[in-house]
């Protein structure tokens, strides 16, 4: 398929000033490396479907995934501490984290800001790799997740992950879970488990990941963003970056920024197919 | 979930059906999995979803405090315990400042189109009531020696002896007639009028608090300009936002700042920010200008050049709403671009060209903020900044900087007894009333130095020092230290043990302000005032800061003229009440009755959000406004109604007139609140006024290089900033926002770097004429090359144990050091060298 290229379409937008499409497109050589040339630009819709049915070899329902504009972060890293506390993740645990790496070759060191989920990839290496099936791509919505009754923590799939997206829990604390006061009782609503800190026990000692914080659906697999129940990180962040939703569903937010704008993906040389698109 | 339903009048829950997580298990189990999958059903948790789940517990709405700037908040309180903080859509200070952004898609159910959002430090409060390390009991010095080094060897009180026993010593100060000898500092967003009420109703002048160590001077420069402390700037209609000194993407004053800049550069505008360092905000702008620091004002001069001699001033504006332009105009005649290029390091081609731009863009922003403040030329450097905005009629229209309408809750004043008004009479301690543009917050500056020279008017005894760190706030920190030590007594009401607390002869436990209430009308441009409540009870049993003060006065016995136990009685209820926080319901309550709202705190609390919007909204040229008949008849008129230039005041000012208008054109208007009414470029007033240093104002604003300059043997500026990341000095041991920024490093540029040996990573020395401190370099040509800096708040040496020792504290490479105009603490000026440790 000739599909325009990222430079060609950056050429084409005009709210882009020369210095930023350099600028952009330095920035996609840091990223994606050699694939920049090859790297399509990409088309929502019809192709996504396809890709869907591709990858499940099956009718996907939903394919839940994000589409942040890299033009609107501002490296607050809001959505860090709130994915912490939406998931109660432990020291060393982040489930998204924010980039501010230097654009080049500029003479003053301006960074760009992007926060960086699991792309809950349509082919993701992670899950291939599990020797247990602990971790899987749901069917019904394309979630990757992690049974943490299951996980052996081999940490296997943190290595095959290309995009550093998993981390292990090593059974730290922050202080006032430590020192237990009154929040150490409150639970993780991971997976709808609510599970509580103890020594040794899941996940403690499993590899954890986001989910787009999928205890928040409802019982017909929905989110509602009014309602709150919204991935956390896309709920706090301050300069409105974090797009999420049915990449399937025409209507959503995401499906149309994918239509109207240049988005790419990291790695897309890899052929993991991330649902996590960034605008430029 | 909190969703806001009129006909409960409250809040109500949406009800998930049960066994909504079975259901999705279920999902995962229907056989619609392909060969080869590896899904199967993850068993779902029944009993802790019922117990924990978002439909368990209560979403209470009320509003942030991790710093200032007071954006609205959700909490979620499940079994006693604060499970999760989120943005409350409600709150237009998580929004936007603009009305009509605000309320386009604004649904009573579900608030903003979009959804408000809160910063990490509004996620990480969380953290921050359940730090382990917070003050738990009240307690009493040991130690009679006081410092940096002296153990206080705390002993644990009751709240009982601790009350009785301040009590006594202040009783005994009020009886000698020294009620004055009380100097009192607080925060200043939080619970302040009921610790002004008790200052007054005690005789001490001396309530100050944190504003002077922060903005007062850009407070000075504005209402010299244009007659308000704070205009605010409508970024997200305009279409070039020029900063100086600004950081508003990353240091967060209001959580809408992001979303309203970068909203703007998506419609289109420009966003040119000039500051030493390629801060967070200018690396979302199209262009950074490297400047010199405290050289902003030059700069600015040179723009006004510029424009006047392009003609592109907007000069129907200047006609009608301003006065001195040609004083002005006659003064910048030589104030060229290549003279400007000069002081401030900016090439000549970079002033003229943003200048054109500028003043030829409409609308365009121009703002500044603390970055150029906080230096000795700040004040007039910032005056320079706000008469860009002027010549070019960028006061007050869309896209401008525009005039707040902060109506709220109203501080009613109280009437003191006769024993406290013959001490209240006594000047203020820091000789506020010599700072010709000083700020009601005090100088907190002139106090150190009075202290430590036993100069001044009297000599001070008492201290009360409520949820402030004076001295990390510095500048001159150790000389803070040497000033507290001594009084004869120090009271710190602080959640934490913070290093001012150290110096504490009484350490009282404070609240987060999770535990607590207060009334939060918003930096919006329309009026807006959001609650906060307790969302828990204090954790420790404390009292809130309010009801110490309150315990205080009662133990006290204070009264008003009328001879009523002020903190006994209601303040709108005129019953007693016993409990204090019942009482001080009351005294909220009597606020919002007296105020804009005119609501009772009960109605506020049933409001969606908790929060209470004008649906007036935002309005513009407000400046033009005729001053209303009915407000004309009771108005005091100085001069009279057919003269122009006569100021209108709603009452006479020996009854604490407020300024409501001026005679312009043969019409009662709003106008500016300037002497003249007008915006002056040029103040007749100013040019017989004399600065706290005995000299004379500058009536036009006349660049002046500041103090402490670069020298042989200190060569580099060493400046601040602020980040998203943590509040002042005050969240450096919280365990969240020490994930996201556990230490400050010396951004050097690496030319600098190279020149002195330092690699990306080293450990450096970095020193002063007054002092040494060790950094970690981080080496980057975000800065400019004669300039080092990092992100103010770290290097404590008490506050927590994960805080100290933690990054790199430059409060002790400055002294005392406050400007003349303003009082304004003078942070930023600082030269220093460095060496690889």
């Amino acid at each position: 398929m000739n599909r325009p290229t990222v430079e060609d379409q950056l050429e084409r937008d005009p709210s882009l000033s020369p210095m930023e499409r350099r600028e952009m497109l330095a920035l996609l050589g840091k990223w994606v490396g050699a694939a920049v040339a090859g790297a399509g630009v990409f088309r929502a819709g019809e192709a996504l479907a396809q890709q869907s049915e591709a990858a499940a070899g099956t009718k996907r329902k939903r394919r839940y995934g994000m589409v942040i504009d890299t033009r609107r972060c501002v490296g607050c890293r809001a959505c860090v501490i709130a994915c912490k506390a939406e998931n109660k993740t432990p020291p060393g645990v982040y489930y998204t984290v924010v980039f501010d790496h230097v654009i080049e070759p500029r003479i003053d060191d301006k960074p760009l800001f992007m926060t960086k989920p699991c792309f809950h990839c349509e082919h993701p290496p992670c899950v291939d790799v599990c020797p247990v099936s602990a971790t899987f791509k749901r069917e019904q919505d394309g979630i990757v997740v992690v049974d943490y009754d299951r996980c052996i923590g081999c940490r296997y799939c943190m290595t095959a992950c290309p995009y550093s997206a998993r981390w292990f829990d090593f059974d730290e604390n922050y202080a006032p879970v430590e020192e237990n006061t009154a929040y150490a009782s409150v639970p993780s609503p991971e997976y709808r488990q609510f599970r509580r800190r103890a020594k040794g026990r899941s996940p403690v000692g499993n590899v954890r990941k986001c989910h787009f914080c999928l205890h928040l659906q409802d019982e017909n697999g929905e989110y509602n963003k009014a309602e709150g129940r919204w991935p956390a990180c896309a709920k706090t962040c301050t300069g409105h970056a974090i797009h999420f939703g049915d990449l399937l569903d025409p209507a959503s937010d995401v499906h149309r920024l994918l239509r109207e704008r240049v988005a790419v993906r990291l790695k897309e040389e890899l052929g993991t197919e991330p649902n996590v698109f960034y605008l430029l | 979930m909190y969703v806001y339903d009129s006909k409960v009048g409250r809040r109500r829950f949406i009800q998930v059906a049960a066994g909504a997580a079975a259901a999705a298990g279920a999902a995962a189990l229907s056989g619609c999995a392909s060969v080869g999958s590896k899904e199967h059903a993850i068993a779902a948790n029944e009993q802790g979803l019922a117990e924990w789940g978002r439909e368990a517990g209560e979403w209470i709405p009320s509003c942030c405090n991790m710093c200032g700037g007071q954006s609205g908040i959700l909490v979620h309180v499940v079994n006693g315990v604060v499970e999760k903080i989120e943005p409350n859509n409600w709150n237009p200070n998580n929004y936007s400042n603009i009305s009509t952004d605000f309320f386009q898609g604004y649904t009573e159910e579900y608030g903003t189109a979009e959804g408000g959002c809160i910063c990490p430090k509004g996620n990480a409060g969380i953290m921050q009531l359940y730090d382990p390390d917070r003050v738990k009991s009240p307690m009493k010095r040991t130690n009679p020696r006081k410092g940096r080094s002296e153990d206080p060897r705390w002993q644990t009180i009751t709240w009982e002896q601790a009350i009785e026993e301040i009590a006594a010593k202040l009783k005994a100060l009020r009886d000698a007639g020294e009620a004055h000898k009380l100097l009192w500092w607080s925060e200043d967003h939080s619970f302040t009028h009921i610790q002004a009420d008790f200052c007054t109703l005690f005789g001490s002048p001396n309530y100050s608090m944190h504003s002077n160590l922060c903005d007062v001077s850009r407070k000075a420069s504005f209402k010299m300009a244009m007659g308000d402390e704070r205009p605010l700037a409508d970024f997200i209609q305009s279409k070039y936002i020029l900063l100086f000194g600004w950081n508003p993407t990353s240091a967060i004053k209001w959580v809408y700042l992001p979303r309203i800049l970068t909203r703007a550069i998506e419609r289109g505008a420009r966003l040119v920010v000039v500051d030493p360092y390629l801060s967070d905000t200018a690396a979302k702008g199209h262009e950074w200008v490297p400047i010199r620091p405290g050289t902003d004002g030059a700069m600015a001069l040179a723009m006004a050049h510029v424009i006047i001699k392009e003609g592109l001033q907007d000069k129907e504006f200047i006609e009608r709403w301003t006065v001195g332009f040609d004083r002005f105009a006659e003064y910048v005649a030589d104030k060229t671009p290549a003279w400007a290029s000069e002081i401030t390091g900016v090439p000549t081609e970079t002033i003229s060209r943003i200048a054109i731009e500028f003043a030829t863009t409409k609308p365009a922003v121009v703002d500044t903020w603390s970055g150029p403040g906080q230096h000795s030329n700040g004040v007039q450097g910032g005056r320079a900044i706000a008469l860009l905005a002027a010549l070019t009629g960028g006061y007050d229209r869309p896209g401008t900087l525009l005039i707040p309408d902060k109506r709220g809750n109203k501080h009613v004043e109280v009437e003191p007894d006769k024993t406290a008004s013959q001490t209240l009479s006594q000047e203020r301690y820091d000789g506020l009333s010599d700072f010709p543009f000083g700020h009601k917050s005090g100088v907190y500056g002139r106090m150190w130095e009075r202290l430590l020279e036993g100069k001044g008017p009297y000599q001070p005894k008492v201290g009360m020092c409520i949820f402030q760190n004076l001295v990390m706030s510095g500048p001159g920190c150790a000389k803070v230290e040497e000033a507290l030590a001594k009084l004869e007594m120090l009271v710190v009401v602080d959640t934490m043990e913070s290093e001012t607390a150290w110096l504490a002869d009484y350490l009282l436990p404070g609240t987060v302000y999770l535990e607590r209430y207060d009334l939060n009308s918003h930096w919006v441009t329309w009026p807006a005032l959001g609650l906060r409540q307790p969302v828990v009870k204090p954790l420790f049993g404390q009292l809130a800061e309010y009801e110490f003060v309150a315990a205080l006065g009662r133990k006290l016995g204070l009264k008003t003229a009328d001879g009523t136990p002020f903190f006994e009685v209601g303040p709108l209820s005129r019953k007693p009440i016993e409990n204090l926080t019942a009482w001080y319901e009351d005294y909220l309550s009597n606020e919002l009755v007296n105020g804009a709202p005119k609501i009772t705190l009960d109605e506020l609390k049933k409001l969606p959000g908790a929060v209470w919007v004008d649906k007036g909204g935002t309005r513009y040229e407000k400046y033009a406004d005729p001053i209303p008949l009915e407000k004309l008849k009771t108005a005091f008129i100085d001069g009279d109604l057919q003269r122009d230039g006569s100021a209108i005041y709603d009452k006479p000012k020996s009854e604490h007139g407020k300024r409501i208008g001026t005679v312009i054109g043969g019409r009662a208007v709003r106008g500016f609140f300037t002497p003249s009414g007008k915006i002056e470029f040029y103040s007749p007033k100013m040019a017989s006024m004399k600065d706290a240093m005995g000299e004379p104002v500058d009536p036009l604003p006349v660049y002046k290089p500041r103090v402490w300059q670069p020298d042989q043997e200190y060569p580099l500026f060493l400046i601040n900033w602020k980040e998203a990341s943590h509040t002042h000095t005050r969240t450096q041991n919280n365990a969240w926002l020490n994930d996201i920024k556990p230490e400050n490093p010396l951004v050097i540029h690496p030319a600098t770097a190279q020149r002195l040996g330092i690699s990306d990573g080293d450990m450096v020395w970095v020193e002063s004429r007054y002092g040494k401190t060790k950094a970690k370099a981080k080496v980057t040509a975000r800065i400019h090359p004669e300039v080092v800096g990092a992100q103010h708040g770290f290097g404590h040496w008490k506050l927590g144990r994960r805080a100290v020792g933690r990054g790199a504290g430059f409060g002790d490479l400055n002294t005392i050091a406050y400007d003349p105009l303003s009082g304004q603490g003078l942070h930023k000026e600082v030269c220093v060298r460095l060496r690889k440790a």
